[in-house]
């Protein structure tokens, strides 16, 4: 390819299935800012981590960047205070509650005894990690084929960063980077600085942008950047889809999948060692007002967004995007840590007269069952309803067609439902990214992505299951030898 | 239309759990979502749907059907609307009793049998014959085997593959002659029969050694059964059907290729030959007489009981194609996409346990 000069060759990566959902409420590429909050509602739970171990007494004085609690199962990551206040454990189950907000300088929750002694077992790569973890940093990186945090003191077979979000609606690369493209490179160039000679794979909507060009010059000289040109189509950003087209295999070691601003926050936490506790939330679907991006804190609470940008009285407000995302309940009171965009659709309220033959000029589908496939595509005005009845598979292909993993969705809802879990795994369930396409296209109105969610489980479930036994026979068979001598 | 919502509304109680017409729920229900998409929403991720559902996609399948139909009105006689009327009638009737039976939804794969299943029979077939013929074809083809969406046989083609073993005589003598006035049949109840000494279908009188000219082939003015006779119009709702890609081209595709270069191989090695000069001849006039292009693009393309896999669709559109021509020419009947597509239902979940059998063991080796 033709953008070869600075930095070893950018790879040519072939994509499969995938499809853009056109969402009315796009939000804009300007940043709001919220109104600073007198009480913030921090969740103890979000998508990932479990903030089970809290480190704070109730009543305490917190100041901005000190560590609330902490999740023992994932590396101990923290739940960081944005702002500083005053501690209430019990006023609300399941969150940590600070009244009286106030915006101080914050500062880094970080033991300077810990740091010399890291300093001398593990060196100033050490150092790093701690500091990623510590300031907050580090919860923007993933697994990319699990999902999961990974291991911070872990090396990575190689790093891929991605400044897309292509579901509607999350926040957008291109906004976190606005006037922060020096944050950005300097991120890049940390984030190498954990690597020995393990790639970094740049994943940009198009290599030859005047964006990717200040990067490429930005970053020229440095062999172990690769640009990768992703096209805009949902869901290409997803690292486990990168991964497996970059031809990255799992066996190989851990790859950690970095998103625009998991790069700003390795910058923020390494070149000025303060702690990552400001996030940029998209606010975009039907229901909004003037779809926007916000800065805000976790914490913030939901229902002051709500009061401001949600118009539709019945609208169901989803923490995350349209396609993945998890409804936002009346538990849910401030926002967490990991929310990456809240979507608001209006419920459906009104049924259709004789909707399946209107020739539906303005209604777009996936299928060409309807007049406007005739036209350019079109975003629409998309609501909760199932839009039919469910009824059983007719194998109409439409989900292998969308599948960006490469995998039959049909034949797993059919191995399923004659509970064949063994031909389920033989199928390579575990290749679904979970992008929720396939729920979407089906014109049987099958949750296929739930029904692939379920056989994952299921087919973890029985492995963990033949582990336990393998351990138990293996002791059985030691105590018996042990009995023997 | 909110008054009918309100009535619906209002009798709906009746045909819930504790109603007194409860077991007529799943009669109750496709008639209030022929009126009102149903008020169902998502429950979790995705949280959107796209609008395309069951019911639009027959009726894709119905729509494409609509120019023949009127061709059978125009050639036959109006006596076609009787047809159409009595197969719905009786195939519901079955489709019904299984819904309330299995306490499912009536599913809207029966609305394209029911259309279809008159259009595949000679014309003037005794009313009580259509009736049994689509009860058969739905109750054996369709519900033993569990409904739409687990057939194995088209069920069309299964009632009618049992009125022509059943009833071979009525069915010979059904065949109507084609009205040749500008008015055509519109104005009659039902064309006259075919002459039972001359007359015959356009195959049969192949078979004989007689080849009528293309061109009639291709409008339509040929006795044969109600749907099939104007290619035209087929290719019409056909093209239309590929279009909305309800139907897979692949299937199409196939079958017309493998049927073309057989025939042509056949007709250009010598192993048959016609009255028609050439090999073109011949090969065309096969693909527009009979029933071979309505078989095409709207039978062997359903999507339940054609392979899955794209694969697999190549090698069934290769099997139905070249059987048909094996029939066609080596055996005592003269028609054979019937059995040609029932054979190819057959082997179509074989050809798809191949393909995903391969598709598997590629599979095993990702990430």
């Amino acid at each position: 390819m033709k953008f070869e000069s600075f930095s070893g060759e950018a790879k040519k990566v072939k994509f499969r299935g995938g499809y853009n959902i056109l969402l009315k409420g796009k939000p804009e590429g300007a940043v709001k800012v919220m109104p600073e909050p007198k009480v913030l509602y921090l969740p103890l739970r979000s998508e990932r981590f479990t903030f089970s171990e809290v480190l704070v007494k109730d009543g305490d004085r917190v100041n901005g960047g000190d560590a609330l609690a902490r999740d023992p199962d994932n590396h101990d990551v923290p739940l960081l205070t944005p702002r500083a206040g005053t501690v209430r454990l019990k006023a609300l189950e399941n969150h940590i509650v600070l009244e009286d907000v106030a915006h101080r300088d914050e500062h880094a929750d970080i033991a300077e005894e810990e740091m010399s002694h890291i300093a001398q077992e593990m060196g100033a790569g050490g150092i790093k990690r701690y500091k990623l973890l510590s300031l907050g940093a580090w919860q923007f990186f993933y697994d990319a084929f699990t999902g999961a945090l990974p291991d911070p003191l872990g090396t990575p077979q190689a790093i891929i960063i991605s400044t897309l979000s292509l579901e509607p609606f999350v926040t957008r690369g291109d906004v976190l980077l606005h006037k922060r493209l020096l944050n950005f490179t300097r991120g890049l160039e940390h984030l190498q600085s954990l690597l020995e000679y393990q790639p970094i794979y740049l994943a940009m909507p198009d290599v030859s942008s005047e964006f990717a060009n200040l990067v490429r010059n930005q970053i020229r000289g440095y062999a172990w950047a690769k640009m990768l040109e992703v096209p805009l189509t949902y869901p290409y950003d997803n690292f486990a889809i990168l991964a497996r087209r970059l031809e990255l295999r799992r066996d190989k070691g851990p790859i950690w999948g970095v998103r625009t601003e998991g790069v700003l926050a390795v910058d923020r936490a390494l070149t000025m060692t303060k702690p990552c506790t400001v996030r940029i939330v998209s606010v975009g679907g039907m229901g909004v007002n003037g779809p926007a991006h916000l800065k805000v804190v976790p914490g913030y609470p939901i229902e002051r967004i709500r009061e401001k940008y949600v118009f539709e009285p019945a609208a169901r407000v989803i923490n995350g995007g349209v396609l993945t995302g998890r409804a936002f309940t009346a538990e849910d009171v401030g926002i967490d840590a990991e929310c990456r965009g809240i979507t608001v659709l209006p419920e459906l309220r009104e049924r259709e007269f004789l909707g399946f033959i209107r020739p539906g000029w303005s209604r777009s589908s996936y299928s060409d069952c309807f007049l406007s496939s005739m036209r350019k595509r079109f975003a629409e005005r998309l609501t909760t309803g199932m839009r039919g009845e469910e009824r059983p598979c007719v194998a109409c292909n439409f989900c292998e067609e969308v599948c960006p993993a490469g995998i039959m969705p049909y034949l797993v809802h059919k191995y399923l439902y004659a509970d064949l879990i063994e031909e389920a795994e033989q199928a390579r369930v575990d290749l679904c990214v979970e992008c929720g396409l396939c729920s979407y296209v089906c014109p049987s109105k099958i949750d296929v992505r739930k029904q692939l969610i379920e056989a994952k489980v299921l087919i973890e479930k029985e492995k963990e299951e033949i582990r336990q036994e393998q351990l138990r026979q293996e002791e059985a068979r030691k105590q018996a030898e042990e009995k023997t001598e | 239309m909110k008054w009918l919502l309100k009535v619906i509304d209002a009798v709906r109680p009746n045909f819930e759990e504790g109603g007194k017409l409860r077991l007529l729920n799943p009669v109750f229900e496709a008639l209030e979502h022929v009126f009102f998409a149903p008020g169902t929403t998502t429950l979790e991720a995705p949280h959107v749907r796209d609008p395309i559902d069951l019911k639009r996609f027959m009726s894709m399948a119905i729509i494409s059907v609509v120019p023949t139909v009127l061709a059978a009105f125009y050639f036959f006689g109006l006596r076609f609307v009787a047809m159409i009327i009595v197969s719905y009638a009786a195939g519901l009737t079955v489709e019904a009793l299984f819904a309330i039976v299995r306490k499912e939804g009536i599913n809207e794969g029966f609305f394209v049998t029911g259309i279809l299943f008159p259009l595949i029979l000679p014309p003037s077939m005794p009313l009580w014959m259509v009736a049994l013929g689509v009860a058969f074809g739905v109750f054996i083809g369709k519900e033993l085997f569990g409904g739409t969406g687990r057939n194995v046989f088209n069920p069309a083609l299964v009632g009618r593959c049992f009125l022509s073993l059943a009833y071979p005589k009525t069915m010979a003598k059904s065949w109507v002659e084609p009205s040749d006035y500008l008015a055509g049949a519109l104005t009659d109840w039902v064309g006259p029969s075919l002459d039972a000494v001359s007359g015959a279908t356009p195959l049969a009188l192949a078979k004989q050694g007689e080849m009528g000219a293309v061109s009639h082939l291709f409008l339509g003015s040929v006795p044969g059964s109600a749907g099939e006779t104007s290619a035209v119009l087929i290719l019409l709702g056909g093209v239309f059907l590929l279009f909305t890609r309800v139907a897979s081209w692949r299937t199409v595709v196939s079958i017309l290729g493998s049927f073309i270069v057989l025939t042509g191989a056949l007709v250009a090695g010598g192993a048959v030959s016609y009255p028609m000069a050439g090999v073109f001849g011949p090969v065309m006039w096969h693909v527009f007489a009979g029933g071979l292009l309505f078989g095409v693009f709207f039978m062997a393309t359903d999507p339940v009981t054609s392979p899955t896999t794209n694969a697999g669709k190549w090698l069934y559109g290769i099997v139905i194609g070249s059987t048909t021509v094996l029939i066609r020419n080596f055996t005592g009947y003269v028609e054979g996409v019937t059995f040609a597509i029932l054979l190819g239902n057959i082997v179509a979940p074989i050809f798809d346990e191949i393909v995903i059998g391969i598709r598997i063991r590629r599979l095993r080796s990702e990430g």
